[in-house]
């Protein structure tokens, strides 16, 4: 804050070495080599056991891929990445197949145990309650019992183990790795892989399709309203590894699911390249709520090592008043490159995007959204906030379009970005399109320092500085972060904490 | 979106870089000049502007240019009387200074043809950026304009009013201004003409401490023209400029805006309104750098989209990391009126200073329902309470315009508009 010279002199000192998930383990690991290639691919498909036609479209995006240049439209700058220099495939050795619990290395365990993360069935997540598994079967028919979280846990390349899939297999919810699913349920993966995020949609996508190794598959069968929270732990642990991982979530008519995504990865001081692809597809009356709390090594203080995060997400609200709604709470990755966004085809349907980036150090953050109206009377909503401090730049890019058919489209757009220091940037690009005079956009940004009258304000009444600080930045997140899941609101907050921490108390 | 392409030349892109080649003996210039004039060309010949630079996103230059007509020598374009009455003019015809220089006292005027061929003006001739297609195109080819100066302390007043009329055939005018320290002015710019002609039109503008003015851009070119211009200014230190920006014609229009702060204390406002018809394509760029601490600049844009129109605003404020206290606001509200009509917008803010104030809105809708519910309740039929929104909703811009002389002026202008187009 310039206001206050103590706090500039916090921002000066801020220390994204407090990265406390930096740590990393030591798990036998197999490997595919270095490098990518047609037999790289044909390398990655034998091992997860994939059926032809998954490995025949994997190959059409290779050969698709090497004809692509890497996108150069963002606001982030980094050295070229040699994409033959990555291992595309690294597997805990211990762990041909999760099936259960028991046989997952207890090394591994430990790491997510390290992580907070439950994979034991019977913890809660945010620790509120601890039952007996025995209790959970007696309580299987009351599906709505909240405070609890099934987990999917990705380590490097691979689903080490899904928690609480029988119950959820009673309410007919299918939660697995996404390798499992192509074994188990072909026609579910063959019908709508790839048809959101299609293999020639852009260069990290493309290369994501052809080498992606895990990742979770949700199906929520027609009229189901999931009975619990789903989440998916992604851990990048092996050196010089890619972690490619590809989400598809399906909400059949009516039904309803919310899930939310987590990661992390030890300190290194080279960069590691995470591009996912995420699908989600909503029919008839169908609502999907998908949550993120990213929390990747962001580099050191000098800006050395940490994630590249290049992430293509999309929801299509395929059928008519379907919803999809994207909160995202964007705290770690040297450079993050993201824009969930939402296909707007079903009439009367909507999509929201609420989204905090907070960005230190020398992280980069070019995200934002897409909300594509074509369905008659739907409607959209963004609510972006980035806080940038350190030397970060912190970009919110989002576009809003309006095709001619999509009578009454509607749509709000509000972000607004809150520099910390001044060597800093803080950059909004909105792109409006509207193609139909019905067509009612409105768009407001803002950037601002903490405006004088409001600390004044807190503090007259006898709160000290710094808290006055971190209450008025708590206010500016607040729309975002009523969005997350009860349980991982808390998370979040913390997180937002350790990120500004020395620079807002 | 990505995939390697080589392109080829479109028959505008030839008939550019052919009629570079006829016209290179007749255009003026000393060495400086002409090697600048070389580099523009080279910038044309790696291709006119497409969708993926990003300044051009939505005007895919390449695309949409898609004949070029040639120069005409016999074009002869009517004079006309200016927008405010009384005003000194200095039209330019068919690319040609035809005024007699007047003799107005603090006020030297120049033949743009003059200094180019003494070569005075070749550092203004450098194009702002690598996607600087309308400065190449103008550097280029460039012959003539004006170079108006005005001396410190000198209060004009009568406005100045700038007029480049064209009928058919090809032009590439440029227009210069220096406003000395506390001198005051009112510049009309005046864009017209008939037929199919390919205007580009650069305007630079220097504010020295303490001017105060107020540029008015009309551009009522007829709708088979391309209008390529650019403004640009550069704020010295407690200076003050209000530009007023009205497209009201053009097949082909794009406007550039690019203005920087140089001085503490400088104050821009810039309002614009754009009346677009028939199959036009109009396209207001700006670019705000705000370079120095202690500036002000606010922005309002107002559209109204008719017909098979597509129009186009982009606008990015970039604060510099030292540029403190800047106080920056954008506003673009649209009326889409049409079902064919399309409004694309761009609003952008690039911030690298903390202590600063910048803001942008931007709306896209059509007319308030209760608006028009309010008036027809009073017994207006549909048409005339609509018409009554409409000119309402731009209108409003040029009511800020505190001189009122200027205001009857583009209000008549805006008149002449609602009746041509319903």
């Amino acid at each position: 804050m310039p206001a206050v010279q103590d706090t500039i002199d916090r921002v000066r000192k801020i220390d994204v070495d407090q990265y406390k998930y930096g740590f990393q383990t030591e798990i036998a690991m197999d490997k595919a080599p270095k490098g990518l290639s047609e037999d790289i691919i044909r390398f990655i498909s034998a091992k997860k056991d994939e059926p032809s036609w998954m490995l025949e479209w994997r190959l059409g995006a290779y050969r698709r891929w090497v004809t692509l240049d890497e996108p150069k439209w963002a606001r982030v700058h980094y050295p070229k990445i040699d994409f033959q220099d990555l291992h595309y495939y690294a597997a805990p050795k211990s762990t041909p197949g999760p099936t259960s619990l028991s046989d997952v290395d207890p090394e591994l365990l430990r790491v997510y145990e390290k992580l907070g993360i439950p994979l034991k069935e019977q913890e809660i997540l945010a620790g509120v309650q601890k039952t007996d598994v025995s209790e959970f079967e007696e309580a299987s028919d009351n599906v709505y019992k909240s405070g609890r979280v099934a987990v999917d846990a990705v380590f490097d390349s691979v689903s080490v183990v899904t928690t609480f899939k029988k119950e959820l297999a009673q309410a007919g919810v299918i939660f697995c790795s996404i390798s499992e699913a192509i074994r188990e349920h072909p026609e579910l993966v063959k019908k709508y892989l790839g048809s959101v995020v299609p293999t020639s949609d852009n260069f990290y996508a493309t290369l994501n399709s052809a080498v992606f190794t895990d990742g979770s598959f949700v199906f929520v069968p027609k009229g189901v309203r999931c009975p619990m929270e789903l989440s998916t732990y992604f851990r990048m642990n092996e050196k010089n590894t890619g972690q490619f991982e590809r989400t598809l979530i399906i909400a059949e008519e009516g039904a309803y699911v919310s899930y939310l995504e987590g990661c992390t990865a030890p300190q290194r001081d080279e960069n590691q390249l995470h591009a996912a692809v995420v699908e989600l597809i909503a029919l008839d009356d169908a609502e999907i709520k998908y949550s993120t709390v990213q929390n990747w090594y962001p580099g050191d203080a000098e800006g050395k090592g940490g994630i590249y995060n290049f992430v293509t997400k999309r929801g299509d609200c395929r059928g008519d008043r379907s919803k999809i709604s994207w909160t995202q709470v964007e705290t770690g990755s040297a450079i993050t490159w993201k824009y969930p966004s939402c296909i707007l085809r079903g009439d009367d349907s909507s999509g929201e995007f609420y989204s905090i980036a907070v960005s230190n150090g020398y992280q980069q953050v070019d995200s934002g959204t897409k909300m594509i109206h074509l369905g008659k009377n739907t409607s959209s909503r963004i609510i972006s906030k980035g806080i940038a401090a350190g030397f970060s730049q912190n970009t919110y890019r989002g576009q809003v379009s309006a095709h001619r058919k999509a009578t009454n489209a509607r749509n709000f757009t509000n972000c607004d970005s809150l520099l910390i220091g001044d060597q800093c940037g803080a950059h909004t690009v909105p792109y409006m399109e509207a193609k139909n005079a019905t067509a009612q956009f409105e768009h407001e940004a803002t950037t601002s320092k903490i405006s004088e009258d409001q600390k004044f304000y807190v503090m007259q009444r006898g709160i000290p500085e710094e808290e006055a600080i971190a209450l008025i930045v708590n206010g500016f997140v607040k729309d975002v972060i009523q969005q997350l899941p009860m349980e991982f609101a808390v998370e979040a907050q913390k997180l937002i904490g350790i990120s500004l921490e020395g620079s807002v108390g | 979106m990505n995939i390697h392409t080589i392109p080829q030349r479109t028959p505008a892109e030839t008939a550019l870089i052919d009629a570079f080649s006829d016209r290179l003996s007749l255009l003026p210039g000393d060495g400086k000049v002409m090697l600048k004039r070389d580099d523009a060309i080279e910038a044309i010949k790696s291709g006119l502007p497409t969708r993926r630079i990003e300044s051009w996103h939505y005007t895919d230059l390449r695309r949409l240019l898609t004949s070029v007509p040639d120069f005409d020598p016999a074009a002869a374009p009517k004079a006309i009387a200016p927008v405010v009455e009384g005003s000194a003019v200095l039209p330019v015809l068919n690319g040609v200074s035809s005024a007699k220089l007047p003799d107005i006292e603090g006020i030297a005027v120049q033949r743009l043809s003059e200094k180019l061929t003494d070569g005075s003006i070749a550092p203004g001739l450098d194009p702002y950026g690598a996607d600087d297609a309308i400065g190449a195109l103008n550097t280029a080819f460039v012959a003539d304009g004006y170079f108006v100066d005005i001396a410190d302390g000198t209060e004009l007043d009568k406005p100045i009013e700038l007029q480049n009329l064209q009928s058919g055939g090809q032009t590439h005018v440029r227009l210069g201004v220096r406003v000395g320290a506390g001198a005051k002015a009112v510049i009309v710019e005046r864009q017209t003409g008939e037929g199919a002609a390919l205007v580009s039109s650069v305007s630079q503008l220097l504010l020295d401490e303490g001017a105060d003015v107020t540029w008015l851009i009309v551009q009522e070119q007829p709708d088979t023209a391309t209008h390529l211009a650019q403004f640009k200014a550069h704020l010295g230190k407690d200076s003050k400029l209000t530009l007023f920006v009205m497209n009201a014609g053009g097949k082909l229009v794009r406007q550039e805006i690019v203005v920087k702060t140089t001085g503490e204390g400088a104050d821009f406002t810039l309002r614009g309104i754009n009346l677009l018809a028939g199959d036009t394509h109009t396209d207001v760029t700006m670019v705000l750098d705000h370079t120095v601490p202690h500036t002000a600049s606010t922005e309002v844009i107002r559209n109204v989209v008719t017909g098979r129109a597509r129009g186009v605003f982009q606008g990015r404020i970039n604060v510099h990391q030292y540029a403190q206290k800047t106080n920056a606001k954008m506003a673009c509200n649209t009326l889409l009126l049409s079902d064919d009509g399309e409004f694309s917008t761009k609003p952008e803010l690039e911030i690298f200073a903390d202590d600063v104030v910048c803001g942008h809105g931007a709306t896209v809708t059509e007319i308030d329902h209760d608006h028009l519910f309010y008036l027809m309740a009073r017994g207006i039929d549909e048409k005339t309470a609509r018409g009554f929104l409409v000119k309402a909703f731009v209108a409003e811009v040029i009511e800020e315009l505190d001189d009122e002389a200027i205001v009857e002026a583009l209000e008549a202008r805006l008149d002449d508009w609602f009746v041509a187009h319903g």
